[in-house]
């Protein structure tokens, strides 16, 4: 009878690196893709693709996950997507950076922070009128 | 805070329409705040079972960027609920209006969805609403997914028919769990008799979830007198003791627990 092998600890650790490191490379993979289907499907002046519900339903999971969380934010910082999605602030910034990539999310610096918004052209809170409160 | 409550089918004429009117005001009558909007830009019925007169502004407007949501509302309290307040917002019904829906392109419905996500402000947050339900187009088309992915909560409607049954759990795959909806299913127009039957009823259950985890809400048995009416009736305040209201009231109250 051969008694059960002792797995040492470096190994389990070592194991564990190199599966998240799988996990990043399959999902820069994934951006790699969109992005060539992207630069496939842009108009010949080079106009992207817009952020519609069309394109989010061809978006990888975790990107998806992000843009209709951007979405509903409307403009955000990493770490406010990150609190909606319950996903650590450096994954979401990775991820909205792979979407400014691909031209479906814009990106502007206030100050030291960097907000993430999807470009519609008009401000809604331009015909805004007030609620009564009866 | 309150939802916003999409009601989507694949096919048409599984009763989406007559559950969106029936459970806004039946909300509306246990003294809930609602709004009840029709996103069915292909074919808008609204108007006509409302019985309510041209809007100065309907939905299209909104979502054109003529104006805000408000502008797009009509206040139908005092003829329609007994409690609570009961707005409604219509497609525009005109041909010329269904013909220039049908040709918006995508940036548009990009904007569309902005202003659609942006409901949750106004409508729950700021106009204090607890429920707006959005009446849907069937299938994958533009306005029912900017409606799905701006919901809280979707609703499916299912009839009996097997191309129904199998549409749906394509969109169960495709759509709702692609965006991580809450979601609940609901049968309609199922015979008595195999509602009547434990097998019968828990066979068809099962051939709609396959292999799904979402709830069933509900399943609403098939009534000649809703069809008898022809749709001018609203059952909730027409025929409150009706088994169709006994059975919506079941289904509210646990869609409120969704």
């Amino acid at each position: 009878m051969s008694l059960p092998r002792k797995v040492d600890p470096i190994s389990t650790t070592l194991l564990q690196k190199i599966k998240e490191s799988l996990d990043r490379l399959n999902e820069k993979m994934e951006v790699m893709i969109e992005i060539q289907k992207h630069e496939r499907h842009a108009g010949p002046e080079g106009i992207p693709d817009v952020l519609d519900v069309m394109t989010l339903l061809s978006l990888p999971d975790h990107l998806r996950k992000t843009a209709v969380t951007l979405c509903k934010l409307d403009h955000a910082t990493a770490e406010q997507v990150a609190e909606q999605t319950k996903r650590a602030r450096a994954v979401e910034s990775g991820y909205l950076n792979q979407l400014v990539l691909m031209g479906y999310v814009k990106k502007e610096r206030r100050g030291r922070k960097a907000y993430f918004y999807v470009e519609r052209d008009e401000n809604p809170d331009e015909m805004k009128e007030p609620w009564e409160k009866s | 805070m309150g939802k916003i409550i999409a009601i989507h089918s694949y096919k048409g004429g599984t009763g989406k329409t007559l559950l969106s009117v029936n459970l806004s005001t039946l909300y509306a009558n246990r003294g809930k705040n609602v709004a009840l909007l029709d996103l069915d830009f292909r074919a808008p019925s609204l108007q006509a079972i409302l019985k309510v007169q041209n809007s100065e502004y309907w939905i299209n407007d909104y979502l054109n960027g003529v104006c805000d949501i408000k502008k797009a509302l009509i206040n139908l309290s005092e003829t329609h609920a007994k409690r609570g307040r009961l707005f409604v917002g219509l497609a525009n019904p005109s041909t010329e209006a269904i013909r220039e829906m049908t040709a918006k392109d995508r940036k548009w419905e990009m904007k569309a969805l902005g202003r659609l996500l942006s409901l949750k402000t106004s409508l729950l947050s700021e106009a204090g609403l607890d429920y707006v339900f959005l009446d849907t187009s069937p299938g994958l088309q533009y306005s029912s997914i900017n409606a799905i992915v701006s919901a809280d909560v979707v609703l499916v409607v299912s009839g009996t028919d097997i191309s129904d049954i199998k549409g749906t759990q394509r969109m169960i795959d495709e759509l709702y769990e692609l965006f991580e909806k809450k979601t609940g299913l609901v049968m309609n127009k199922v015979l008595v008799d195999v509602l009547d039957s434990k097998t019968q009823r828990a066979e068809l259950t099962k051939k709609l979830l396959n292999s799904s985890k979402l709830p069933m809400i509900e399943m609403i048995p098939c009534f000649c007198d809703i069809l008898r009416t022809g749709g001018v009736s609203i059952f909730v305040n027409d025929k409150p003791e009706h088994p169709f209201v006994k059975t919506l009231d079941k289904m509210a109250t646990t869609i409120e627990d969704l």
